[in-house]
């Protein structure tokens, strides 16, 4: 089995620092095949062609093991798609979406063209969420049902203090939302599958704000990788691997 | 001496154990903790249950042989009727501080009745513990004003911020110095920073353990081995910090 890592930032800045070759000597050690690359806070926010090129960069001299993702801002009108096409064209096979970063609500409208055009590419949108106010797992289900052709991964479930929506929120989430486990405590796992199909997990780290190997053998203990391929990799796979460029 | 800073009695605990602390004490022992601050739960999710939640928490406690050390609660939208209950819980219970959660509790962290349970616990030299992390009643700024009208009371901010906010706690530790954080939840790189810029002699650890009975020290203590701590802070962190706040032996 391929365990796929869903969400690392190799970054130069803040709490994101992680050299690429860091990041894939982690990789190596705790066994882990490949991992998605995103931006680092900035580029999210301002920056997103500089970020996008040097995460395509960082992909490109990899071997296959990092898989890019890119991000647009959403207040960047027609100039975001055109990024996010670009991003596209050179490999990118998520979008990443950061409210809190980004300076937008989930549900404004402003997000509705690149929310479109991953729909038309089939591009997976990850989005962040958390305690803050403008991205939070009860706003993104109704995101999701306004959008039913785009699909989305639900970063972090909503950790920790949104938590307490979780079950109601695996329950009422339409088909296509997927949900990612970076920041989710690894105890809480077995209860969240009981109410959501195991198809739609996907185990992401978070590195380097959270120790990748130490993750995954966190979560093995409570949700042992050789029972659960899919959470660790399978069902990721399956979504990237339909991205149209 | 390794004291826990952050941990819940009630729920689940008190239905299967009822007042005897053993069976909650061995899973700490298991792992070489010997002290905890005991905050409440069943008090924390309904204001009803308040007065009988203080008073099995004492018990416990008191039968713990003072390895558990008791937090009482109240909620300060019964304004005034709140205070005698402080009072007993402190005068009479003996308790060691006082724990807020107030967007469990749906009660705002700036309020009259605040300041006085702030000056009540000065003057009972005892520490108030407050979640944090949680818009919108519970920022660390917001509990950073508190801190700062209140010099004289030992203010903790009981996740350092949580995942989003740990900047935030960050700022909150430097504007007020009578303002304590535990390092209970947010992620190994955000307690990086935290080490990095805030006063170590204000910096605690915790779990949160007893919201169920899942051994959450595996996890907890192997996340704090990744921080490369030295000696020195180590040694503050889980032993002599705690004691200084709880005013314990250090050797007990």
């Amino acid at each position: 089995m391929r365990i796929i890592d869903a969400y690392c930032t190799p970054g130069t800045e803040r709490d994101t620092v992680l050299a690429a070759a860091d990041l894939l000597r982690s990789l190596q050690q705790a066994q882990v095949a490949a991992a998605v690359i995103a931006p680092q806070d900035r580029e999210i926010a301002v920056d997103n062609v500089g970020g996008n090129e040097r995460i395509r960069h960082l992909a490109e001299t990899s071997a296959g093991r990092l898989i890019p993702a890119c991000a647009a801002n959403p207040w960047r009108g027609r100039d975001g798609c055109q990024i996010v096409r670009n991003a596209l064209s050179h490999g990118a096979k998520m979008l990443v979406l950061a409210p809190a970063l980004q300076g937008f609500c989930l549900g404004d409208e402003v997000t509705d063209p690149l929310l479109r055009l991953a729909a038309e590419h089939r591009l997976p949108v990850y989005v962040h969420t958390g305690p803050h106010s403008s991205s939070t797992p009860t706003q993104l289900i109704l995101l999701a049902a306004e959008h039913p052709q785009t699909r989305f991964i639900l970063g972090h479930c909503g950790s920790t203090d949104y938590s307490h929506d979780m079950p109601a929120v695996f329950r009422a989430a339409p088909a296509n939302v997927s949900f990612e486990l970076s920041l989710v405590r690894p105890w809480a796992l077995p209860a969240y599958a009981q109410h959501v199909d195991e198809s739609r997990l996907i185990f992401g780290s978070s590195a380097p704000r959270n120790d990748l190997r130490f993750e995954l053998e966190q979560f093995d203990l409570s949700w042992p990788i050789e029972r659960h391929p899919g959470t660790y990799g399978g069902n990721l796979e399956k979504l990237l691997a339909e991205v149209v460029a | 001496m390794i004291v826990d800073c952050h941990t819940h009695w009630g729920g689940a605990a008190k239905t299967r154990d009822g007042l005897n602390p053993a069976p909650w004490l061995k899973t700490l022992a298991a792992h070489g903790v010997t002290h905890a601050i005991v905050l409440p739960l069943d008090g924390l999710l309904d204001a009803g249950k308040i007065p009988q939640d203080n008073d099995d928490l004492s018990k416990v406690c008191g039968a713990s042989g003072g390895k558990m050390v008791p937090f009482c609660t109240v909620n300060t939208w019964f304004g005034e009727e709140a205070l005698p209950e402080l009072e007993r819980c402190l005068e009479t219970l003996s308790f060691r501080g006082i724990k807020f959660h107030p967007w469990l509790q749906g009660q705002p962290v700036n309020s009259p009745v605040m300041d006085t349970v702030c000056e009540r616990a000065a003057a009972h030299d005892v520490p108030i513990l407050f979640h944090d992390g949680t818009p919108p009643f519970s920022l660390p700024s917001q509990i950073a004003l508190l801190a700062r009208r209140h010099p004289r009371t030992k203010i903790v901010l009981g996740h350092c911020g949580l995942f989003e906010h740990w900047r935030e706690a960050i700022a909150a530790m430097r504007y007020a110095p009578n303002l304590w954080g535990c390092m209970c939840s947010p992620h190994p790189g955000a307690i990086k920073q935290i080490i990095k810029a805030c006063d170590h002699d204000r910096l605690l650890w915790g779990t949160d353990y007893g919201y169920t009975f899942y051994d959450v020290y595996v996890y907890r203590l192997s996340m704090m081995r990744l921080l490369d701590m030295n000696d020195d802070l180590r040694d503050k962190v889980f032993s002599t910090n705690p004691a200084r706040l709880l005013r314990l032996k250090v050797d007990a």
